[in-house]
């Protein structure tokens, strides 16, 4: 896996293929193919559209009065007020609840790219039964579902009095994503040449410098993916918050969601807001950061 | 000397093995075999061998929940892939658009599977988005009570999964669209053979390694799906979209049937590595094939 796989976008702009202009196919054959082609673009734009309906509904429904929403769900709005905002920021108690979801974020992000590069540097290197061994171990871990020990966790976490507290559930999502970590930066350092670590172990350099100052710049492309990856789904994550965070003042955005918003009861202008803000510090950082979103989102979908 | 800088380097392992084995190879162990006890998350346990794996088959609400988990996960599967390839076979014809287009398809991905539900409920609701649009087109004969009736609302709830993760599909796609040598293209062009043909013989065939990651993830999230029904419908109406996480989650922390809900968490466990692994192997083989 190298780091230029990792992006659709590569050849975006570059050398496409397209046959817009067939040398085989004359003109006579190429009008009713373009405007097939044409229509499918039509077509496609209108299938995109779709997907995005319910976004730019959801922001629109969540700028209006209820009033108006009730009167007309789908009508052209006549009035528009933030007001619906600021009663959600308080209703799921944003201000602490996002805070409180950075903090958790930040953490695990950091502990799970500094344990999972440390671990697959010798993972990577030593070619022995007992590493090969303990790399598989890590990998089983991609495959057990968190609902498999969330049981026994809580217990353990009961015993350690590590519930209602952050280190906990940094411990957790620490565990829980791993298993990912080691498969990213394994298969990465893998695909590095091990010349420059040969003559710095030459010169004398040890192992750990040689990791600090040969292998970790290397490995910045990867850790971008992966902390993509890693953050979208503790930002996003229910289960774990909700089950070892019970003092509200510890809760994420998402549980305080959850649990402060019915769905079922609740109207639409409030359900909005608190659904827009729930993942709006994500999306505006990943609006700058979209070239690596989109690479760490199709992360290891292809070999070369 | 080597051989110290192996033992620095083994060290380097330490911590994550720690975290690791204590927080997660020791809860499975630990789950597996409170499987085999009464606990009811106290101190006192008895072993019991497999007397819940036998209540657990003997209790319809678990045979259900793993039915509603592999019928949502085939839907799931085969609608988010189908989507994702249409999308990106059409966007790689289409280089003008395709980078635009890909990425507001992927959008969705961005919002939590908690905020997906929330915008969804209020669109499958009786007075919602959904049948206000369908009356909007004069189709007022279709308009449903999606999440309130239990023929429609286990692929309502799918239909969200969907909706957040085609475009998740279509960038692996896509990406397996760029792998594609572009000689070969070049070749069946000149050639003249026409879009569908093109994909039938070459495209389908070279981006079978984008379909096997595509199938297994899509497979393994939607086996372990567990904001959408919890969220939606909260596994109602009449438990028809009650699925095997949701199941243990209800067992654990709400039923006080704590050990019957680890094993089903097992159970989930088995079904997940089972199809999956089956999956993809058979996935690898026909990759082999080509």
């Amino acid at each position: 896996m190298t780091s230029q796989t990792l992006s659709p976008e590569t050849g975006t702009g570059g050398a496409a293929p397209r046959p817009s202009s067939d040398p085989a196919t004359g003109p006579s054959k190429n009008t009713p193919r373009r405007a097939l082609k044409s229509l499918g673009t039509v077509l496609l734009c209108l299938g995109v559209l779709v997907f995005v309906l319910p976004f730019v509904f959801t922001v629109l429904t969540s700028l209006r009065t209820a009033a108006d929403v009730a009167r007309s769900p789908l009508g052209i709005p006549h009035t528009f007020t933030l007001k619906n905002f600021s009663d959600a920021f308080s209703q799921i108690h944003y201000g602490r609840s996002a805070l409180n979801t950075l903090l958790i974020t930040g953490l695990s992000c950091l502990s799970i790219t500094v344990l999972g590069s440390l671990a697959s540097y010798p993972l990577a290197r030593i070619t022995q039964g007992w590493s090969t061994w303990v790399y598989r171990l890590f990998i089983v871990g991609t495959s057990v579902p968190v609902f498999v020990v969330v049981a026994p966790l809580y217990l353990l976490m009961r015993d350690l009095n590590l519930l209602d507290n952050y280190a906990g559930v940094v411990f957790v999502y620490t565990a829980m994503f791993l298993p990912v970590a080691v498969f990213f930066y394994t298969s990465f350092i893998r695909s590095i040449p091990t010349d420059l670590e040969e003559a710095a172990a030459l010169d004398g350099c040890g192992a750990l410098r040689t990791f600090f100052t040969i292998i970790l710049p290397l490995l910045r492309p990867i850790t971008s993916t992966l902390l993509t990856f890693v953050s979208l789904q503790v930002w996003n994550d229910l289960i774990v918050p909700l089950v070892f965070l019970q003092d509200p003042d510890k809760r994420t955005v998402m549980v305080n969601a959850y649990s402060f918003i019915d769905p079922h009861t609740v109207q639409p202008t409030t359900l909005f807001p608190a659904a827009l803000l729930g993942v709006l510090p994500l999306f505006l950082i990943f609006v700058f950061l979209q070239r690596h979103v989109v690479a760490g989102m199709s992360a290891g979908a292809v070999k070369s | 000397m080597i051989h110290r800088r192996r033992a620095t380097m083994a060290a380097f392992l330490l911590p994550a093995i720690a975290v690791y084995a204590v927080f997660m190879l020791y809860p499975l162990g630990r789950g597996i075999y409170l499987s085999m006890t009464d606990s009811l998350g106290g101190p006192i346990a008895h072993f019991v061998g497999t007397e819940q794996y036998r209540a657990m088959a003997d209790d319809p609400d678990v045979t259900a929940a793993l039915w509603h988990t592999i019928v949502y996960a085939a839907v799931v599967v085969i609608v988010q892939n189908g989507l994702g390839l249409l999308f990106a076979s059409m966007l790689f014809r289409r280089p003008q658009v395709r980078k635009t287009l890909s990425v507001t398809l992927l959008t969705p991905t961005l919002v939590s599977p908690v905020m997906a539900a929330f915008i969804w409920s209020y669109l499958f609701a009786p007075d919602g988005g959904i049948n206000a649009l369908l009356g909007l087109l004069g189709l007022d004969s279709l308009e449903h009570v999606w999440l309130g009736d239990t023929s429609t609302a286990l692929y309502a709830v799918a239909a969200v999964n969907i909706w957040m993760f085609a475009g998740y599909s279509c960038a692996i796609f896509l990406a397996g669209y760029m792998n594609l040598p572009t000689e070969l293209l070049d070749a069946a062009a000149v050639d003249g053979a026409n879009g569908w043909r093109r994909f039938r013989s070459i495209e389908w065939p070279m981006l079978a390694p984008a379909l096997t990651v595509n199938v297994t993830l899509s497979l393994i999230g939607s086996l372990k799906v567990f904001e959408f029904p919890l969220v939606l419908t909260n596994g109602g109406p009449a438990g028809s979209t009650e699925t095997l996480t949701t199941l243990v989650y209800r067992n654990v922390f709400g039923g006080g049937k704590f050990a019957l809900g680890i094993a089903i968490s097992v159970l989930l466990l088995v079904t997940v590595v089972v199809l999956s692994s089956a999956t993809s192997s058979l996935l690898r083989l026909r990759e082999r094939r080509i």
